[in-house]
């Protein structure tokens, strides 16, 4: 992974290439994905069906585990659509890495910050927008800042920020540091023979942890999201 | 002038990601809604009913089938007792006609040997009086016989005479 990063602007608008670009495709293969999956659907499932029930089973069972069926209900497409996005940008990075001189142009879109940040941000507005259209803003308030007891009014303030910036930085932080770890085994591989040799069994293995990981993040990705929104529109 | 502008852009926050992002994720979940999700829900909907309309026709096919066979089960029993009651009522008519019939043969049998007895003495009284007109006659015959050498002309007539009497005492009796 290189730190160069190639910036245009566009309406004067600035926007890093190298992220929009893999963040599109991780997008694309994972629309691809599920598509293809999606195909020639039967009441007896087979084969590809019945990989991609298994997904959505998986995905509705964390919504589940936070917020009750009925309502919850109403967040499965978008825990469903966060988790394969979440998951195909972090193994992205793992399967191509492009660069052109010092810019990388695909690599894991949530190997930055600000992709990361951008879900992360995301999330938060739903959930406190979900908590407003539930309970009113004044229901909101009292039941996101005030409760259990007015006097946790800053310490409620500060979490939202809190959790704002830890489910980001958490993604970030493990998908980042993975690339970094990927990307030095590689100037190792390019030292002589013996690095060469050397590096590929630890490569073999970091990018088997690197997959663990990137799946694990997306896993806690979606249930922390799903929790915080449960938090904004569950009585507590 | 290309690494001036690198080194500017790389200080610059590329915050243009955030929008793309965000009208990436809006467009991947309509996209994702429309193609995969909807679908998949409708069918799984479909699948749910189906399974609890299946359950349903089951639990009804098998009250069903469990009430066929206590029907079946009532009837065979009926039938039973039915064959028992044709077998009973079979041999108390065999029985009733056993006892009619040997009644009826017993009651011809003593009818018959009445009216063979009467006809037996009947026959015995005729024979005995056929026999005794026969003597009658056959002595009369003898006597007359008899009395044709001894008797005179006289005694003749008298005799004749005496014998017409008696022929018409015999009838005046009758």
């Amino acid at each position: 992974m290189n730190e160069g990063a190639k910036v245009i602007t566009l309406l004067g608008i600035p926007f890093d290439v190298g992220n929009c670009l893999s963040g599109l495709l991780a997008a694309t293969i994972a629309f691809l994905l599920v598509f293809i999956f999606s195909r020639n659907i039967q009441m007896k499932p087979k084969g590809k069906q019945n990989a991609l029930e298994w997904l959505i089973d998986f995905t509705n069972n964390i919504v589940k585990a936070n917020i009750p069926d009925q309502q919850g209900r109403n967040y499965q497409l978008f825990a469903f659509t966060l988790f394969i996005l979440v998951f195909m940008s972090n193994q992205i990075g793992l399967i191509f890495q492009f660069s052109v001189g010092d810019v990388t142009y695909v690599k894991s879109p949530t190997a930055s910050p600000m992709t990361t940040l951008t879900l992360a941000f995301l999330v938060m507005v739903i959930s406190h927008f979900l908590g407003v259209t539930r309970f009113g803003f004044k229901g909101y308030i009292k039941n996101t800042f005030l409760s259990p007891m007015p006097a946790l009014f800053p310490i409620q303030l500060l979490e939202q920020f809190t959790n704002f910036l830890t489910l980001a930085l958490r993604l970030y932080g493990n998908i980042f540091a993975g690339e970094v770890l990927l990307t030095q085994i590689g100037a190792l591989a390019k030292g002589g023979a013996f690095g060469f040799i050397g590096s590929i069994p630890l490569d073999m293995i970091w990018q088997g942890f690197s997959v663990f990981i990137g799946s694990i993040q997306a896993y806690v990705f979606v249930i922390l999201t799903m929790l915080y929104i449960s938090q904004k529109v569950e009585k507590e | 002038m290309n690494s001036t502008f690198l080194l500017g852009a790389a200080q610059q926050i590329a915050w243009g990601d955030f929008l793309f992002y965000l009208i990436l994720f809006a467009i991947l979940m309509a996209l994702v809604g429309h193609f995969a999700w909807n679908p998949i829900q409708n069918m799984l909907q479909k699948r749910a009913d189906k399974i609890s309309n299946d359950l349903d026709s089951a639990e009804g096919a098998r009250l069903k089938a469990e009430k066929l066979a206590k029907q079946r089960e009532d009837a065979l029993s009926e039938s039973h007792n039915e064959a028992n009651q044709i077998v009973t009522r079979a041999k108390d008519n065999a029985e009733h006609q056993r006892s009619a019939i040997v009644q009826k043969a017993n009651d011809d049998v003593t009818t018959l040997k009445s009216h063979a007895q009467e006809d037996i003495s009947r026959q015995k009284q005729e024979a005995l009086d056929g026999v005794r007109n026969d003597v009658a006659e056959l002595s009369i015959e003898i006597a007359s016989k008899v009395i044709e050498k001894e008797l005179t002309v006289d005694d003749q007539k008298e005799l004749i005479d005496k014998y017409i009497e008696g022929l018409g005492k015999q009838n005046g009796a009758q």
